[in-house]
C-alpha cells in the first residue's frame, strides 16, 4: 500500500463529500435530529390520559373517587356518559382511552363497611400504554380511602441514574445507532456508486491496488463519523446534562473499534450490491434497523425470546451499547467491559476478512 | 387508458420486476422483518434479576423473598454475602435489582414498629427501572397487608377495581408490533422506490429521451408511482398472512383495509417525488429518503407511545401519515372499526396525501 497514492483518493472523495451539500448537510443534521427526538420522546410515563365516567351513584364518594383519578395527574375527564352504550362507541372512535364505572350504591356500600367493586373498561390496543395506563388506574382505586399502613419501609435507592431520566439512558445508546446508521451507508454508497456509473473500471485499470483504493474511501467517512460522535456527544453532556462518569479516553479507544466496525460492515455490503437502492435497503436492514431495535437500545434483550437474544449477538451494535453505557453512566473501565471489547475485535476482524475475500474473488 | 400509457407502464413494471435483489429486499421487509421484530420486541418486562441479601434469617425475611419470586415479574439471579457483593452484581449487570433485609426486620414487624428494607436498582435504564420499582412497592404492599391481616383484622382495600381490557385482552405487544411493522414497510418500500426509480433516469439521461417523445408529464409520473402503488399493495398480503398465523384478528373490513393501504401509499409516494424532485444524485435521493423516512415514522408512536412524547413532538405528530395509517390499521384489525369511526383519520391521510402528491407533481412537471 502506498500512502501517496491512498491519499489521492482520499483528497478526490473528499473533494467530492464537499462539492455536495446535500450529503454533508444530512450527515452533520440527522444525529442531532435523531438525538433530540430520542433524548426527549423514549420514556414510558404517560400524562393527559382521555378519561370517561359512568357514574351510577352521584354521591360524593363517587365524585371524589372520579376526583381522585384527575387530581393524579395522569388523566384528564374527556367525557361523562350516560349509559353502557355511551362507552362503546367512545373506545371505538378512541375518543376516551379509560372508562371508569361506578356502580349503583358505592357511598352505601362503603359506609356498610364493604368493599364495593368498580369497573375499568380499558382500550388495549396500544399494549405500551395500556399497561402504564392500567397500573396508575389499578393503585388509584386501590388507595382510595385507605390510610397508608406503612409498616414495612422501603428504601429505595437509584443507583447509576438516580432521577431514572430517560435521556441518560437513551443518549450513551444513541452513539452505538448514529454510529450504525450512517458509516457503513455512506461507505456502501460512495463503493457502489463507482461501480453504477462504472468509473470503477477505469479505477482498476488505474495502477492503484484495490486496497488502497477501499482505505482511501474508507478514511474519509471514518472521520465524518468521529465528527458525528463528537457533536452528539457535545449536544448530550451540554444540552441534556447527561453525567459523565467513565474514562473519556477509554470510550474514544472502544468507539474507534466500533467505527472500524462498522465502516466494514458497509464495505461488505457495497461486495453485495451493485446498485445503490440495493446498497440502502441492505444497509436498512443489516445495519440500521438491528442498531435500533435488537441492541437493547430502546427494547430491553432480556425480555425477548432466547433464539433471538441469540440473534442480537449478530449485530455489533448490542456490543457497543452495553460499552457505551458502562461507562458513561456507570463509570465502568475495561475490568468489567472487555468481553464486549474483545467481541468487537473478533466482529470488526471477521468482517474484514469476509469483506476481502469477496473483494479478491471479483477482481480475479 | 391509451396504448402509449399502458406501454410506458409495462416498461416501468419490467424495470422493476429485473431488480431481484432488491425484490427480494422487499418482501424481507414486509415478511421476515416483521416476524423477527413480532417476536422479539416487547415492553412485557418479566424475569427482572433480583439478588438477595439477607442479613435476617428469620421465617418473616424468606417469606418476603419468597413473595418476590412469586410471580414472573422477577428471577434470582444469586443470593449475595455483602453489600459490595450486591454492589458488584449491579455494576456487572448480572442482577438489576438487589433487595437487602436488615437484621432486626422480623422483630420489628412483630413488635409492629415500622421495619426497613433496602432495594438498590440499577436505573440505567430508565424505562425498565420505573417499572421495576412499580413491581417491587407492589410485592411488599402485598406482604404488608398479608402480614397485617395475620396481625389484626384489617382491611385489605376499601375500593376492589375490576379491570376489563378491550380488544387487546392479555395486553400483548404482538398484535401492535405486528401491524406497525406492517405500517413501516409500507413506507418505506412507498418513499425509497419511486425516488431512485425517477433519479436513476434522470442520472442515465434517459429521461430527456422519454421528455421528446410524445409521452406527457402527467403519462410519465402515472407509469412511475403505478409500480410502487401495485407492489405496495400486493406485498401487503404476505404481511397478513404472518398477522394471520401471530392471531391477530381481522374484526373489521379488508376492503377497506387495502382501500386506506393505497392512500397511505399516495402519502408515501408523494414524499418518495418530493424527494427525486430535489436530489440531483441517487445518493442524495437515497439520503433524503433516509432522512425524511425517520422522523415521519418515529412520530407514529411504533418506538415510542405518542402519549408520552413531549406536547410540541405530539403535535408535530399530527402531520406525520403514519400515525393516521397506524390508528386505521389497529381500528380495523382489533377494533372493527369502520368509516363510522375512522372518517378523521381517513380525511387527515387524505388531505396531507393530497398536498404532498400536487405538491410532487408540481416539482415533477417544473423539473
Amino acid at each position: 500500500m502506498n500512502p501517496l497514492r491512498i491519499g489521492a483518493v482520499i483528497a478526490k472523495e473528499a473533494r467530492e463529500l464537499w462539492r455536495d451539500p446535500v450529503t454533508v448537510g444530512i450527515s452533520l443534521l440527522m444525529p442531532l435530529v435523531m438525538l433530540f427526538l430520542f433524548g426527549y420522546a423514549v420514556t414510558l410515563d404517560i400524562n393527559n390520559v382521555a378519561l370517561g365516567v359512568l357514574d351510577r351513584d352521584a354521591t360524593p364518594a363517587s365524585r371524589s373517587l372520579t376526583d381522585s383519578f384527575v387530581r393524579s395527574g395522569y388523566f384528564r375527564l374527556a367525557q361523562v356518559f350516560d349509559s353502557t352504550h355511551d362507552i362503546d362507541a367512545a373506545l371505538q372512535r378512541g375518543s376516551v382511552d379509560l372508562a371508569l364505572v361506578i356502580p349503583e350504591r358505592f357511598q352505601a356500600t362503603i359506609a356498610r363497611g364493604e368493599a364495593p367493586s368498580v369497573q375499568l373498561l380499558l382500550d388495549g390496543t396500544y399494549s405500551d400504554t395500556a399497561q402504564v395506563v392500567a397500573g396508575y388506574a389499578d393503585t388509584i382505586v386501590r388507595s382510595y380511602g385507605r390510610v397508608p399502613a406503612g409498616h414495612v419501609r422501603v428504601e429505595m435507592r437509584v443507583w447509576y441514574n438516580a432521577e431514572m431520566r430517560s435521556a441518560n439512558y437513551v443518549v450513551p445508546g444513541l452513539f452505538a445507532v448514529i454510529l450504525m446508521a450512517f458509516p457503513p451507508l455512506l461507505t456502501a454508497l460512495a463503493i457502489v456508486r463507482e461501480k453504477e456509473t462504472g468509473a470503477i473500471q477505469q479505477v482498476l485499470a488505474s495502477p492503484l491496488m484495490a486496497s488502497e483504493f477501499i482505505a482511501g474511501k474508507l478514511i474519509p467517512y471514518g472521520a465524518v463519523a468521529f465528527i458525528q460522535i463528537l457533536m452528539v456527544m457535545a449536544a448530550g453532556f451540554f444540552w441534556f446534562d447527561i453525567p459523565f462518569r467513565g474514562n473519556a479516553a477509554f470510550l474514544l479507544l472502544a468507539g474507534s473499534i466500533y467505527v472500524l466496525c462498522t465502516v466494514g460492515l458497509g464495505l461488505l455490503i457495497s461486495t453485495m450490491a451493485r446498485r445503490q437502492v440495493t446498497a440502502l435497503l441492505l444497509a436498512m436492514i443489516l445495519t440500521l434497523m438491528p442498531s435500533m431495535l435488537f441492541s437493547g437500545f430502546v427494547f430491553p434483550i432480556f425480555t425477548m425470546p432466547y433464539l433471538l437474544q441469540l440473534y442480537t449477538f449478530a449485530f455489533p451494535a448490542r456490543y457497543f451499547v452495553e460499552v457505551s453505557r458502562g461507562i458513561v453512566l456507570k463509570g465502568s473501565g475495561p475490568g468489567e467491559l472487555w468481553p464486549n471489547i474483545m467481541m468487537l475485535v473478533a466482529y470488526t476482524a471477521i468482517v474484514f476478512v469476509i469483506a476481502a475475500a469477496r473483494l479478491r474473488k471479483k477482481v480475479a | 387508458m391509451g396504448p402509449r400509457l399502458t406501454s410506458l407502464i409495462l416498461k416501468e413494471f419490467i424495470q422493476f420486476s429485473r431488480n431481484r435483489v432488491v425484490l427480494v429486499l422487499i418482501l424481507f421487509l414486509y415478511t421476515g422483518e416483521v416476524v423477527n421484530c413480532t417476536v422479539a420486541l416487547s415492553n412485557d418486562i418479566k424475569h427482572l434479576l433480583l439478588t438477595v441479601l439477607d442479613f435476617d434469617r428469620t421465617p418473616e425475611s424468606r417469606n418476603l423473598e419468597r413473595s418476590f419470586f412469586a410471580g414472573e415479574e422477577f428471577k434470582l439471579a444469586a443470593h449475595s454475602a455483602s453489600e459490595a457483593e450486591a454492589g458488584d452484581m449491579l455494576q456487572s449487570g448480572r442482577a438489576s435489582l438487589a433487595l437487602i433485609i436488615p437484621t432486626g426486620f422480623a422483630r420489628e414487624l412483630a413488635q409492629g414498629a415500622p421495619s426497613s428494607i433496602q432495594i438498590l436498582l440499577d436505573g440505567t435504564n430508565s424505562n425498565t427501572a420505573a417499572i421495576a420499582r412499580g413491581y417491587a412497592l407492589g410485592v411488599v404492599d402485598r406482604f404488608e397487608r398479608r402480614s397485617l391481616a395475620n396481625i389484626a383484622g384489617t382491611p385489605a382495600a376499601v375500593v376492589q377495581p375490576v379491570l376489563r381490557v378491550w380488544y387487546n385482552p392479555d395486553l400483548t405487544f404482538t398484535r401492535f408490533m405486528v401491524l406497525s411493522m406492517i405500517a413501516a414497510a409500507a413506507l418505506m418500500v412507498g418513499v425509497i422506490q419511486p425516488a431512485a426509480s425517477i433519479v436513476h433516469e434522470r442520472e442515465l439521461g434517459t429521461i430527456e429521451q422519454l421528455m421528446v417523445t410524445p409521452i406527457t408529464t402527467g403519462e410519465l409520473f402515472l407509469a412511475k408511482t403505478l409500480p410502487t402503488l401495485l407492489t405496495g399493495l400486493l406485498a401487503v398480503f404476505p404481511s397478513l398472512l404472518i398477522a394471520w398465523w401471530f392471531g391477530v384478528p381481522l374484526r373489521g373490513s379488508l376492503l377497506l383495509f387495502v382501500a386506506l393501504t393505497a392512500l397511505f401509499l399516495l402519502s408515501a409516494i408523494g414524499i418518495g417525488v418530493l424527494i427525486a424532485a430535489v436530489a440531483r444524485t441517487l445518493q442524495q435521493a437515497l439520503l433524503l429518503a433516509f432522512f425524511g423516512l425517520f422522523p415521519v415514522m418515529f412520530l407514529s408512536g411504533t418506538f415510542v407511545p405518542i402519549k408520552s412524547m413531549p406536547d410540541f413532538l405530539q403535535k408535530s405528530s399530527l402531520l406525520s401519515p403514519v400515525r393516521y395509517y397506524t390508528d386505521i390499521i389497529l381500528g380495523i384489525f382489533l377494533k372493527g372499526a369502520g368509516f363510522a369511526e375512522l372518517w378523521p383519520q381517513t380525511f387527515a391521510l387524505l388531505a396531507i396525501g393530497s398536498v404532498l402528491f400536487s405538491c410532487s407533481l408540481l416539482m415533477f412537471r417544473r423539473n
